[in-house]
């Protein structure tokens, strides 16, 4: 089954929150409502003619409007595919404090679970009736979501140094003063031609140089 | 050690002795099987048998800090990395040698500019004697890079006070 046979089957059930097909990306999506996102999961999944037992990926993605979380589920019986997204609309002002929800399909899935683990992690996405619902991969402590648009990068973390030195290791003086070098000009290669030309041979794709011709040695008697 | 720091006089006897100990400290230099990331592919290619490590006396890697010489930090050491790396060399036994393996560890890598997790070079926690960059190394890098430490090694007095920058790292960093 293509895509819009999928979402005629899915139109077909009934269910509320369905929207359109949306065919302009690579992976033909379409937009489903949170509140029916586990439902329609759910169908997908024990579906006869669907059937598809595998979400190989939960992610998210910031635009300027929302931020979309993407389902990419598909079959091994069948080999079909389709992908699923819900929109989480952004509010006005400071978003620093805005965590939106979303059902999480960890009990429909059970690969969903880490994924979505993840997009809490880099994103600030709530999964509502998550069971396990921490950071997976940025310390438990960690303050902050980095992968927003508006995430400021910490200088440190718990005491552990996270900035680049102003004065890298090579460059530094221990007797003199530390004052920061002159970062390099855009432009400038960072591989500085040669001075002179290499003495390897075939070097740079030229023929070696011709070995001169001596003159023949006049053969001893008592030569091997 | 601490009694002897920096008492004993610089003549030919102690000269012959830091030479002999140096030479058996840098013929077994006992490394830690410690891989964080991908350049521990290629630490693993150097203890394997066609970069035979073995030959130069540090091919028996300890599970355990406690029983290695030389930590080699292959890979990128993240905050949550750094804490535990931190330990691992603060329960090494004296003399302790670092080895700093592959981009990441030098200077922060490819995630230089954009990491905003990774700690951008690990002399920054720990104290390191050699700098090996590539990314990752080749493994011939890496024997070089052991080789240098060697030299670097025999080169030690025996008594010398090593631990110095240590204590002053951890009293900065709180780590």
């Amino acid at each position: 089954m293509n895509e819009q046979q999928l979402h005629q089957k899915l139109r077909a059930t009934g269910l509320a929150g369905i929207g359109e097909l949306d065919e302009s990306a690579c992976d033909p999506f379409v937009v489903v409502e949170g509140d029916s996102l586990v439902e329609v999961c759910t169908f997908l999944r024990d579906d006869s003619e669907t059937r598809m037992e595998m979400c190989h990926n939960v992610t998210a993605t910031e635009r300027e409007g929302s931020i979309e979380v993407a389902y990419h589920l598909c079959s091994y019986e069948h080999h079909h595919s389709l992908t699923l997204k819900v929109l989480l609309p952004k509010p006005e002002g400071d978003l620093t404090d805005w965590h939106p929800s979303v059902p999480s399909i960890a009990g429909v899935y059970t690969s969903a679970n880490w994924h979505e683990r993840e997009q809490w992690d880099l994103l600030g996405v709530r999964f509502s009736d998550h069971p396990d619902h921490r950071r997976i991969l940025l310390p438990e402590e960690w303050i902050g979501h980095p992968l927003r648009k508006d995430y400021v990068y910490p200088s440190s973390h718990g005491g552990i140094p996270l900035e680049l030195d102003a004065v890298p290791l090579y460059e530094r003086d221990e007797t003199t003063e530390e004052t920061p070098s002159e970062p390099r000009p855009a432009g400038t290669p960072l591989n500085q031609p040669p001075s002179e030309p290499s003495k390897r041979p075939h070097a740079g794709g030229k023929a070696p140089p011709a070995p001169e011709k001596k003159a023949p040695k006049a053969k001893k008697e008592g030569d091997a | 050690m601490g009694l002897l720091n920096n008492t004993l006089p610089d003549n030919k006897l102690v000269g012959a002795v830091d030479t002999a100990v140096g030479w058996g400290r840098k013929s077994s230099v006992w490394p830690m099987t410690f891989g964080i990331a991908c350049c521990a592919i290629e630490m693993m290619a150097v203890f394997a048998s066609t970069f035979d490590l073995d030959r130069f006396g540090a091919g028996i890697p300890r599970a355990t800090p406690r029983q290695s010489d030389l930590i080699i930090v292959p890979g990128t050491v993240n905050a949550k990395m750094a804490v535990r790396v931190k330990r691992l060399y603060d329960q090494m036994a004296e003399p302790r040698y670092v080895i700093a393996m592959g981009a990441c560890v030098c200077g922060g890598g490819p995630y230089v500019k954009w990491g905003y997790n990774t700690v951008k070079g690990v002399h920054k926690i720990i104290p390191v004697d050699i700098f090996v960059p590539g990314c990752p190394p080749r493994p011939e890098a890496l024997i070089d890079g052991i080789l240098k430490l060697r030299e670097k090694i025999g080169r030690e007095a025996v008594f010398a006070r090593r631990e110095k920058a240590n204590a002053e790292m951890t009293a900065r960093y709180q780590v």
